[in-house]
């Protein structure tokens, strides 16, 4: 049996398995994952507004959005955050079913990886409560917003919602461990990617 | 970078095709009118699809749009819980990969009937799961069925690519 089927059969076998333990792991992170993405989203909500009245507060796993121009007796939304995030577990599962998961490499590569994925998350609930702002507010909303910024912030809020959420983990996984997983599909896949890159194509061993 | 270098990077080619594909066909099912002709259709028939199979396991199941009712407990099947959106991403992944139109079309086809049997699977036992766990439903509805239902398609393109995208030993010789 060729290395390259070794490695494809070992990736299927192992990635129940590393689901289970990226569950585990992201169970035990969810607290600080919580409060990471909303102090980082409320970091850009500020950024852009003046004066800077909102605070995204963290209540049992949701995040409150509240308004200092708030009435007292105003209702506060809130955000569920673990659909932001839970796509952690999906990043964390490839990572760790690829073949030594634990050299500095590939724990260099995951570090980076985490990094982008939780700025596409907190990305996630920035036009989140931007739509929010825009859209949900009834007069005030419309007062506030234009058009156009309610078209913007409504197609960022969508992309970044269901398609980025499931797709980010993947697509990050994959740019930052392209040579491994072209290993993983077969030994022609992967000649054809050096003829690709280096445009010579080397000769076969076989 | 030169957009040319870049474009020669396998894997940002990848990526820069990934992303397009993807934007546009999101683009696309967003619009009002795909959305009452197609996608709206296709959840009251995933919905359908998912009544019968629960009839068949003894349920009994009414069928209302999207929704489905049995005295024990009731879904509403909405449009991210109809396997479109890992139906959409796995298409995207099949297309931007390099691989001859052969291997393609067979990746969209049988991706795309894999990934609506798992989504069945889902729905079936999330409805289970509503009747016998009714407090882990959300757990299960969120991060643990959609962690897997993401998982299931990042396997089912790795097995495409290993299967069908590489071309033939003699061929590559």
């Amino acid at each position: 049996m060729s290395e390259e089927v070794v490695l494809y059969r070992s990736f299927l076998k192992r990635l129940p398995l590393t689901l289970l333990v990226a569950m585990v792991v992201w169970l035990f992170l969810r607290p600080v994952l919580d409060t990471a993405i909303s102090g980082f989203a409320q970091l850009l909500i500020r950024s852009f507004e003046y004066p800077r009245v909102t605070r995204l507060v963290v209540e049992d796993h949701r995040a409150e959005v509240r308004r200092t121009d708030f009435r007292t007796d105003s209702g506060i939304p809130s955000i569920p955050l673990t659909e932001k995030h839970f796509n952690t577990i999906v990043l964390l599962a490839l990572y760790l079913a690829l073949p030594k998961p634990f050299s500095r490499r590939q724990l260099e590569r995951l570090f980076m990886g985490w990094c982008i994925l939780y700025l596409t998350q907190s990305m996630n609930l920035f036009f989140h409560v931007k739509c929010l702002y825009a859209l949900s507010l009834g007069e005030w909303s419309l007062q506030n917003y234009s058009d156009f910024s309610r078209d913007f912030y409504g197609f960022w809020r969508y992309f970044t919602d269901l398609p980025g959420r499931f797709s980010f983990p993947f697509l990050i996984w994959l740019g930052f461990n392209w040579d491994l997983v072209i290993q993983l599909l077969g030994p022609q896949t992967a000649e054809d990617d050096e003829t690709s890159t280096t445009g010579k194509k080397k000769k076969s061993k076989n | 970078m030169d957009p040319r270098t870049l474009w020669r990077r396998p894997e940002s080619r990848f990526l820069i095709l990934f992303l397009g594909i993807l934007g546009i066909s999101f683009t696309v099912i967003a619009l009002r009118p795909v959305n009452d002709a197609f996608v709206v259709p296709y959840t009251t028939l995933i919905a359908k699809v998912s009544g019968i199979v629960l009839g068949l396991l003894g349920e009994d199941i009414t069928i209302n749009g999207c929704v489905l009712r049995s005295p024990r407990f009731a879904v509403t099947i909405y449009n991210g819980c109809n396997g479109l959106i890992t139906s959409l991403i796995f298409i995207s992944g099949v297309l931007a990969f390099p691989a001859r139109w052969s291997a393609k079309i067979i990746g969209v086809v049988g991706g795309l009937l894999a990934i609506q049997a798992i989504n069945l699977v889902r729905i079936i036992s999330l409805f289970y799961i509503g009747i016998f766990f009714p407090k882990l439903f959300n757990s299960s509805h969120i991060f643990i069925w959609q962690s897997v239902v993401i998982l299931a398609g990042v396997a089912l393109w790795i097995t495409w690519a290993h299967l069908f995208a590489a071309p033939p030993k003699r061929e590559a010789d």
